[in-house]
């Protein structure tokens, strides 16, 4: 499990150039053995870890590390 | 004395309709007076704030909200809007004004006890205003401010004892018909069947994985009531497989006119007298009914249950006892390649007990279209991409010819290399001996 | 304000939290007559417009009155419908999925009070707070979307539209005069989360000018991957632009392949999408979702644009009122309004309305557009 979530951490800061949010499927690539269900775990205690978080559009929904990303600054919450 | 002049909102306070601006001002006022004495958590005069932006909207044409993502409860990726207003300044009431959907009950049945508890949750930490229910189905509660929402998460869980909706690409709260509860159609337990794979599936419904939105709708009868077929990407019908129930002497007594037709549906016009032969058997859509003698007879092999002959006369026609229903996959609303129907993947189940049966289909296609289905794309979108015949063989449906209009038009027929004798290797050398070059 | 605890602890967000609990159980809410017959209904009627009675194989009978009522309520009104249902229903009531409460009591005796106190409720301002209605061959209340009260993307208000429309159809919400249900639905932009593409009259938010481009703030508000992933046609690009002679980093709209469906906007809010003069309502007719005679069907556009006319869309609704009264005119019982259309043809259907059919009507998005042509010479001149 610490693997995976750091196999997810370094995925997400090897793109933070371009961008901070990413597609529940975009994470699937990085576990070819896995069901979907059980990467959603791993995302899931990230998030509750409060490594992550999610960004939604109301329609579909993102991840992406806390507090990263321009959203965050747009949306000028503390 | 308001706060803004709203000289175009209150244009729609007269009319016979129940008007939205005078409920709001009403819950201005209400909130100005504040009669319990409350410590408001949010802006006073948030209401006046939101007439105040309404109205401006109403000059210039044009929305001044913006959407927000990121705020939510903590650990869930679904059941907060984030809301903030263009011109806070102008606006300080509404500046940040998120909405919190709650899971509504199965069938929308309330106590005022319940009612009222969520109403005093929501004076306290919220505008005030909410939308009953929101279009998929939630309690919808419109406009509050960030340091709020754990409170109102926190006393919705501890005291109401209640949870949030879906939004995102989670699975959305499930809706259902009202059903068995008062209504003598429905084919099977709707508000049981939302209830029970709501509460299976919550970790789905707070935490999205999917590629996008899925919905969940439960109808009792084709009369589609909560439009499941149309509105969900999991559409449950009820339907049922033996003879439509008939009481030959009701049949009669619509005839001699002692009993009004659709069950009254119809008497603000004068219509004539009941004609069986041309309201309803004439309307039978495959032909299925004969009235002899005195007797109505129906061909329970020729019936596809659309639910017109019962609908027209219900004290003579009952739905059969060979209940369940039918579940069709794929309903959206149009964006991207236009609007999309639910088709009928399994024609059957008995929906009962604990729904096993139904559970087992939406696993199967949960497993598939999060593997498969490419990011914002929609159940329906999937099957149009990879085909019915991917779904069926996903869901371990036996193709029949219930599963279409109509086959093919055309003989690009995929075969499986299984399917040929003999495969697709074939020996070039072997063909050469029959066939010079 | 002084901040008032709910008990939530901000430093330890798991301590005492209560998760994944879903909904009360239905049943908790079910009134007694309704507990006691449930699955055992066999008939029901409806005595008046607004007013039903079901009947169960026990004898026992369950008096309805619906009511209309404005999806944006106040909690003072939910409280007022509160005190209602404890006065006539024993603290029970119920809302329907078009918006509508029901008020049930198990006796004929109270249903006359019931009546008479609901309709005496008015707002200050004049309408009706519960008004009866909402049954059988009639209008019932309209599904919709949040609109300029709350939404970020619509082309339309919800809320103003919808009691524009009431408004002018309301004496069919309290009457049964129609050859068959018409239900009636407004989404506020074409994503439609009020989905009304399966209604017999529907009401559609659109956009008609692609997104503007805020350029000095477009890398700063924005990721731009994000946006241009958002766009479902593939109308959005990366691009560089000179401002003030530098170089910054910034989105190029391909306008012509642009649908306006404002999803770029919602992942940047530097390509706002709003305007006052392009947009405005489509009306869209027969569609259902019923299965009842005929299949289910999409609804089609019969009239490309209105304008937004605030306060009261006086164009919007008189298009429907005729709409209405042409249906009710010339279509035969049982028939929707789809069905109706279908058997006259269309052809028939903008005659009697007078809608002008121009090119806008003629479909030609995708695969859908080539099964809407006719190819046949079958047609009516």
């Amino acid at each position: 499990m610490e693997e995976a979530k750091n196999i997810i951490v370094e995925f997400i800061e090897s793109k933070s150039k371009s961008k901070s949010k990413f597609y529940f499927n975009d994470f699937l690539p990085l576990f070819p053995d896995m069901k979907p269900r059980e990467v959603k775990k791993i995302l899931s205690a990230l998030v509750k870890e409060e490594v992550m978080e999610y960004w939604s559009s109301g329609s579909t929904t993102m991840y992406g590390l806390k507090g990263a990303g321009k959203q965050a600054a747009a949306e000028h919450e503390e | 004395m308001a706060k803004h002049a709203t000289p175009m909102l209150d244009q729609l306070e007269s009319g016979p309709w129940p008007s939205f601006v005078s409920d709001i001002k009403q819950e201005a006022a209400n909130r100005a007076a504040n009669p319990k004495g409350l410590d408001y958590q949010i802006p006073v005069d948030c209401p006046d704030d939101l007439l105040g932006v309404l109205e401006l909207s109403y000059n210039d044409g044009e929305t001044h909200w913006k959407h927000g993502g990121i705020v939510g409860v903590f650990g869930y990726g679904g059941g907060v809007i984030g809301r903030y207003c263009d011109q806070p300044e102008q606006f300080p009431g509404v500046a940040h004004f998120h909405t919190v959907r709650l899971n509504q009950p199965a069938g929308k049945y309330y106590t005022t006890d319940f009612l009222r508890q969520l109403c005093d949750i929501w004076d306290l930490r919220g505008s005030g205003l909410t939308n009953m229910h929101g279009a998929t189905g939630d309690i919808v509660l419109l406009g509050t401010t960030t340091p709020q929402l754990e409170e109102i998460f926190w006393e919705v869980t501890h005291d109401l004892n209640n949870d949030l909706g879906g939004s995102g690409s989670n699975l959305r709260t499930p809706a259902a018909c009202l059903g068995e509860s008062r209504c003598q159609y429905a084919c099977y337990d709707t508000q049981a069947c939302s209830y029970n794979l709501t509460m299976e599936y919550q970790d789905e419904l707070h935490r999205p994985a999917f590629p996008y939105k899925f919905k969940f709708k439960f109808d009792g009868c084709p009369n589609g009531c909560v439009a499941a077929m149309a509105r969900s990407d999991f559409s449950v019908v009820g339907t049922w497989k033996d003879s439509i129930k008939i009481d030959q002497e009701a049949v009669a007594a619509y005839v001699a006119g002692e009993f009004k037709p659709n069950a009254g549906a119809h008497s603000g016009k004068d219509w004539g007298a009941f004609d069986i032969e041309a309201e309803v058997i004439n309307r039978c859509p495959s032909a299925a009914m004969k009235w002899e003698g005195g007797k109505l007879a129906i061909d329970r092999s020729e019936c596809v249950r659309c639910m017109h002959c019962i609908n027209t006369m219900p004290r003579a026609l009952r739905i059969g006892d060979e209940r369940g229903a039918s579940i069709l996959c794929g309903a959206k609303a149009p964006i991207l390649d236009g609007a999309q129907m639910s088709s009928l993947v399994v024609p059957f189940v008995e929906a009962k007990d604990d729904f096993d049966e139904i559970k087992e289909v939406v696993e199967n296609i949960w497993d598939w279209w999060m593997e498969e289905g490419k990011n914002r794309e929609r159940l329906g979108e999937t099957m149009r991409r990879l085909s019915l015949q991917k779904l069926l063989e996903v869901v371990g449906q036996e193709p029949t010819a219930r599963n279409v209009q109509e086959p093919r038009h055309n003989p690009y027929i995929f075969f499986k290399e299984e399917e040929v004798p003999g495969g697709w290797d074939r020996d070039i050398n072997e063909y050469r001996k029959r066939h010079q070059r | 304000m002084a901040f008032i605890s709910s008990g939530y602890n901000p430093a330890k967000p798991m301590e005492g939290r209560i998760t994944d609990i879903g909904p009360r159980e239905f049943t908790e809410f079910l009134p007694p007559v309704i507990k006691a017959n449930k699955g055992k209904w066999a008939y029901h009627e409806i005595l008046e417009p607004g007013v039903l009675v079901h009947v169960g194989e026990s004898g026992d009978k369950v008096f309805t009155v619906r009511v209309g009522a404005a999806r944006l309520m106040s909690v003072t009104h939910i409280r007022e419908i509160c005190e209602i249902a404890d006065k006539h229903c024993d603290g029970y009531l119920r809302f329907t999925t078009r918006n509508n409460v029901e008020f049930m009591t198990d006796s004929e005796d109270k249903l006359a009070a019931l009546k008479e106190d609901l309709a005496s409720r008015k707002f200050d301002g004049g309408s009706n707070k519960f008004p009866v209605g909402g049954t059988g061959a009639g209008i019932s209340n309209i599904v919709h979307t949040q609109g300029w009260i709350h939404c970020h993307t619509p082309a339309t208000d919800a809320s103003g539209p919808v009691k524009a429309v009431m408004d002018t159809v309301f004496s069919d919400f309290q009457d049964h005069r129609l050859p068959a249900p018409v239900r009636i639905a407004l989404a506020c932009c074409l994503n439609m989360c009020g989905a009304v593409h399966c209604s017999d009259i529907g009401i559609v938010g659109i956009h008609r000018k692609p997104p503007m481009i805020d350029h000095e703030w477009t890398d700063q508000l924005c990721e731009i991957p994000l946006a241009v992933a958002s766009c479902p046609t593939a109308a959005v690009r990366p691009t560089k632009v000179e401002l003030d002679g530098k170089k910054v980093n910034t989105i190029a709209i391909k306008n012509e392949r642009c649908m306006y469906c404002g999803n770029c906007y919602t992942m940047c809010p530097a390509l706002p999408i709003s305007d006052g003069e392009g947009d405005g309502v489509v009306i869209m007719v027969g569609g259902k979702v019923s299965n009842r005679i005929s299949e289910p069907k999409f609804s089609k556009v019969v009239v490309a644009y209105i304008p937004n006319e605030t306060p009261r869309w006086p164009t919007l609704t008189k298009d429907i009122k005729k709409i209405v009264d042409l249906y009710a005119e010339h279509a035969n019982k049982y028939e929707r309004i789809g069905d109706w259309i279908e058997r006259i043809g269309w052809e028939k259907f903008f005659e009697l309305t007078g809608f002008e059919f121009s090119h806008h009507l003629i479909d030609d998005f995708r695969d859908h557009a080539y099964y809407t042509w006719r190819q046949t010479t079958q047609f009516k001149f």
